[in-house]
């Protein structure tokens, strides 16, 4: 390919997609032709670059410029100054929360430079879709390397080194299961790559798929080798069209040029891989109910021992990891054991992907080293919680993790920590709720989806959960006893007992968390009746003060239950027994007034009908406000 | 096609890398070419073609080719600046294509800047 | 003062009627503590349900470890005596004193003299085969005959056939008519009553018929807690419709899911392969409307 003098990284991951990658890419590619610049600027769709909060997005090489929120109209003036005219374009670049100026290039960014790059480190940089990309960032070299120099038994030695653990949740050393399932006697092996990510809030492994599809491969190839298996299977949740698509290209590629197949590059290892689709159970991301779940049978879990490396698929020996566990291994294999198990902590090595979303300005995919604590995620990687409103917690691990809390904030992040305080690490999933988060209504809803996703098979996980549903639920809708924090904490703990798989072990913990972490916001349900952060509809109410409504009639034309009375120069009134609960009316009502208030826990102040408006100053024809809901 | 030996490996990815070195992001110099209306008007899009060939004929890695806008200098497009490490940037002026594959002969490759076409050392940001 | 007990004097026997695990060691401590059992089953053995398991849960204790030693103690037990074969034909008298009539069954076999050689079951002409029934085979429906047979015939001789078939024929139909459930239960060999279960397991799939557009709207942690509640209930009352619902004319599916993995664009919803980021509620019925408009009937977003 010639030389060129700019390189446009767009990003083509599924949310830069979203909001509209490919008509951003079509345009592009129009205006590059228009101006005569092919031969000069090429255009280069990757997968997903991790800031996805500021998609669609793309970053100029060679000086790394990067270019958020992009829109379709800003793309001819973005060609001519910036990629014909060599004038970075300002008004395009990310401009951090609250500061006047933008930070052109890409490693200044806070979200990006305090990150440390080894699964992700191609992110971004490739096109995911063409194996020469990934071939000429070193990718196969370390298969090649296995393949012409290292022994199994020396591949499992080196994983053992590295200290590298498994990225699914559980954290169980990969080493040593890679070597339970090599000194089973029984044949054939198989290994299966886990991108079930049911972890709502989590989306690390899709990303990956999506971005670097071939570092998997390789990592399953080199499994592969190093358990003597000969046949793997790759199984993707269906919600992830674009990660299928993607990695069944991968796959026919890497078969193309002989790196998967008979006889892989003429050393005499045969290694193959196929993609199984799950459809839609959490459950299925359990290693045993993902092996009934390929099979065919009834995806539910089953008594460990015997572990999956020992007694997995079809009746064999089988190796399931997790996706980021199997994209760490090529950067294992060719930078040695010693160097990886230098970054992290005492007992937990290597980085960890974090999906950083909820409350946060800067949402995206974050890799980090083991240990980095929950401040500098949150406050400099993250920029802090939009609007100044106050941090509350981070939930990490999914549905089986649990709340953090602020006093919390400076724990450093590692398997260990996070069970110590009640959560787990889970797939990543980091998800950070703000003061407007009610911590009743988050357990209730993590118990909904458990409850939901239990498979039913263990009475004290169907049955329990129901139960932890009912009080929940009960309490979010003002009708909690006392007695019920007590209940709920020692329901939770035989729940923890009682349960065969993981679902059921960790479905408490989201409550025992909030429970032993935020008691305070679950008095004031049940004993106040009062909501803090104002978001259980039963306990709360909307109100128009009357001091502040100036009448502009939009609530009264917006609210879809029609109950609030409105007339020109009249104060708006809801009246509380149509209202809904819907919340429309303060969306709407505009910012300079500010009118609708939500209460809890407090009587609602009667307001007549027909007071006259307090005109502070007359409102700049506010009939055609535009509003920003 | 035919599946790799080891050998062929190796090749298609020596050659992939080729093509993707600028996002390696190691830098040697910079080329900076003027590309102001004046200049595109006095030919730099030539320039940047001729050093692009020049690059991709040589193999050289590390030297990136950006574009800037107008130098202030108008009567002197089209130009373009060198910028070498550890030295003080070169502005040369009036080029044509082939003053620029001079250029990157002797001063890129070479290591002397091209006295004959230079307008002046240094910037005059002194940076 | 006269005790209760002494008014109503126990005397007799204690009689446990089944013989399962629970009846077993129901007799047992009953006998420990020097109460005469009798121990009735209507069956030719006790034991009960728990001799036909492998494994017991929780624990997954071997089942047969677990009553064996129970077996022989009652077999052995001078106070314990079993009557099988046997069902209770009447209860008269009152908590302490009753008079039970039991029915024993002829056993064809006289048991002091039989030793359980099983020479006669080896040599018994009748067997206790299971007869199948006279299934009629299943004939699809000309909509959807070649589509699924050609499905099946694709994935037949794979490791694992059902899910691929199921992937397959849900997406091509949007879900499993009832026909063609049967019929991938006849070609691939699965029981029905499995091959139903898989198609009732999974959230992608239905067994009944859906909309043309499955509006999935995320309601995983993190679009909830950035209010996917709330566009949830926009678009029930914009297609009137609840959630897991189908409108009637077969145009609209509404359904939660949890997390499509665009949590960077919370809150999120997806139709088909399209994902709508950042949602808000006045957007709403332009996707409605869009979708109902790309359908050629109804009004297109103006504007
Ligand atoms: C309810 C449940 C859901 C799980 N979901 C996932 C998942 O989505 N992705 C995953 O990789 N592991 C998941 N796991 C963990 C797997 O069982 C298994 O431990 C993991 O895939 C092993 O890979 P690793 O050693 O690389 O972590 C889940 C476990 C449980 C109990
Ligand atoms: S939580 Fe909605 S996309 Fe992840």
């Amino acid at each position: 390919m010639a030389a060129r003098r700019i390189e446009l990284m767009l990003c083509t991951g599924t949310g830069c997609v979203a909001g509209g990658a490919f008509r951003i890419k079509q345009a592009l590619e129009e205006e590059i032709a228009r101006h005569g610049l092919p031969d000069e600027v090429s255009l280069v769709a990757t997968g997903c670059n991790g800031f996805c909060g500021q998609g669609p997005l793309l970053v100029a090489l060679p000086e790394k410029i990067f270019y958020g929120w992009l829109k379709t109209e800003d793309i001819p003036f973005l060609v001519q100054e910036h990629f014909l005219k060599g004038r970075p374009v300002q008004k395009l670049m990310f401009t951090p929360p609250e500061k006047k100026e933008p930070i052109p290039l890409l490693g200044d960014i806070p979200f990006f430079n305090k990150q440390m790059l080894l699964v992700l480190r191609n992110k971004g940089l490739i096109d995911p879709e063409k194996i020469e990309d990934y071939l000429a960032r070193d990718g196969y070299a370390a298969l090649e390397k296995v393949l012409t120099s290292m022994s199994p038994e020396d591949v499992i030695e080196e994983i053992t080194k590295s200290g590298l653990r498994g990225r699914g949740g559980a954290g169980f050393p990969t080493g040593v299961k890679w070597k339970v399932c090599r000194n089973e006697l029984k044949t054939p092996k198989y290994v299966i790559c886990n991108c079930d990510e049911g972890d709502p809030g989590a989306y690390m492994d899709r990303s990956v798929f999506e971005s670097d599809p071939h570092a998997v491969i390789e990592g399953q190839t080199i499994a592969g080798y190093a358990i003597g298996a000969a046949h793997g299977y790759i199984y993707v949740r269906s919600e992830y069209p674009l990660a299928i698509k993607r990695m069944q290209i991968a796959l026919d590629q890497a078969q193309e040029y002989g790196l998967l197949g008979e006889n892989i590059l003429g050393t005499g290892f045969s290694f193959d891989l196929e993609i199984r689709e799950g459809s839609g159970a959490f459950v299925c991301g359990e290693e045993t109910s993902l092996i009934h779940s390929i099979e065919g049978k009834s995806p539910e879990p089953r008594q460990r021992p015997p572990f999956p490396a020992q007694v997995g698929i079809w009746g064999c020996p089988t190796v399931i990891n997790n996706v980021e566990t199997l994209a760490n291994v090529p950067i294992i294999v060719t930078r040695g054991a010693e160097w990886y198990s230098q970054i992290g902590t005492a007992t937990s090595k290597g980085t960890k992907i974090f999906s950083l979303v909820g409350k946060i300005n800067n949402t995206g995919l974050i890799e980090v080293p083991m240990g980095i604590t929950l401040r500098e995620i949150v406050y400099e990687i993250g920029g802090g919680i939009p609007g100044n409103k106050q941090f509350k917690a981070v939930q990490t691990g999914g549905p089986s993790g649990g709340c953090i809390p602020n006093s919390l904030i400076d724990l450093p992040i590692d398997y260990e920590s996070l069970k110590e305080v009640g959560s787990m690490m889970g797939s990543g999933g980091m998800i950070v709720m703000d003061e407007d988060t009610c911590m009743v209504d988050v357990s209730k809803f993590f118990i909904q989806f458990t409850n939901d996703e239990s498979c039913g098979k263990c009475t004290v996980c169907r049955d329990g959960s129901d139960a932890l549903l009912e009080v929940l639920t009960r309490i979010t809708e003002g009708q909690g006893m006392s007695g019920d924090m007590e209940f709920l904490e020692e329901l939770g703990l035989a729940i923890k007992d009682g349960s065969m798989c993981g679902l059921g072990q960790t479905l408490p913990n989201p409550v025992l968390s909030t429970l032993k972490y935020f008691r305070d916001e679950y008095e004031a349900h049940i004993t106040e009746k009062r909501c803090p952060a104002k978001v259980c509809k039963n306990l709360i109410a909307y109100w128009i003060d009357p001091q502040l409504c100036q009448a502009c009639l939009i609530c009264h034309r917006e609210c879809p239950a029609e109950s609030i009375y409105g007339e020109k120069q009249m104060v708006h009134v809801i009246d509380q027994n149509k209202c809904t609960k819907c919340g429309t009316c303060l969306d709407v009502c505009p910012p300079r007034f500010s009118a609708v208030k939500k209460l809890s826990g407090e009587p609602v102040p009667a307001v007549e009908r027909g007071i006259k408006v307090e005109r502070k100053k007359k409102p700049a024809r506010p009939e055609q406000e535009k509003v920003q809901v | 096609m035919a599946k790799l030996t080891l050998d062929e490996l190796r090749k298609k990815r020596a050659e992939a890398q080729k093509g993707i070195y600028l996002r390696e992001g190691e830098f040697r110099g910079k080329i900076i070419v003027h590309m102001g209306t004046c200049g595109i008007a006095a030919g730099a899009r030539g320039i940047v073609a001729a050093f692009l060939e020049e690059l991709e004929r040589s193999g050289t890695k590390d030297i990136m080719v950006t574009t800037s806008g107008c130098a202030g200098l108008c009567s002197k497009e089209p130009m373009a600046t060198v910028e070498m490490l550890n030295t003080p940037p070169v502005k040369y002026g009036e080029l044509t294509p082939d003053k620029a594959r001079n250029i990157f002969k002797e001063h890129i490759v070479g290591g002397t800047a091209v006295a004959a076409y230079a307008l002046g050392m240094g910037s005059e940001r002194g940076a | 003062m006269l005790s209760e007990q002494s008014l109503n004097p126990r005397i007799g026997a204690a009689l446990v009627v089944g013989g399962g695990i629970g009846g077993m060691q129901a007799a047992l401590d009953l006998a420990a503590g020097g109460i005469k059992v009798y121990l009735v089953d209507s069956r030719p053995a006790i034991g009960g349900v728990m001799a036909q398991l492998d494994k017991t849960f929780p624990t997954n204790d071997c089942a047969m470890c677990t009553m064996a030693p129970r077996l022989v103690e009652i077999g052995r037990h001078r106070d314990i005596e079993i009557l099988t074969l046997s069902d209770v034909q009447s209860i008269r008298g009152q908590p302490g004193n009753f008079h039970v009539t039991v029915k024993k069954r002829p056993r064809f076999v006289n048991e002091t003299k039989c030793t359980g050689c099983g020479t006669c079951v080896a040599n018994c002409p009748v067997r206790n085969d299971v007869q199948p029934l006279d299934v009629p085979r299943v004939e699809l429906e000309p909509a959807y005959r070649d589509k699924v047979a050609e499905i099946v015939r694709r994935h037949r001789e794979r490791h694992g056939p059902l899910m691929p078939i199921l992937q397959e024929v849900n997406t091509a139909f949007n879900y499993f008519p009832a026909s063609v459930l049967s019929y991938i239960a006849q070609e691939t060999g699965y029981p029905f009553s499995h091959v139903y279960r898989i198609a009732t397991f999974y959230n992608a799939f239905s067994v009944v018929p859906r909309g043309k557009f499955v509006i999935n709207v995320c309601m995983g942690t993190t679009c909830y807690v950035r209010g996917s509640q709330r566009l949830m209930e926009r678009f029930s009352d914009t297609l009137k419709i609840k959630p897991e619902e189908t409108s009637p004319d077969l145009l609209f599916t509404l359904k939660a899911v949890r997390c499509i993995g665009c949590c960077g664009l919370a809150p999120a919803a997806m139709v088909g392969d399209t994902v709508y980021g950042k949602l808000t509620v006045k957007e709403v019925s332009g996707i409605a409307n869009k979708y109902r408009g790309a359908n050629g009937h109804g009004q297109t977003h103006a504007g």
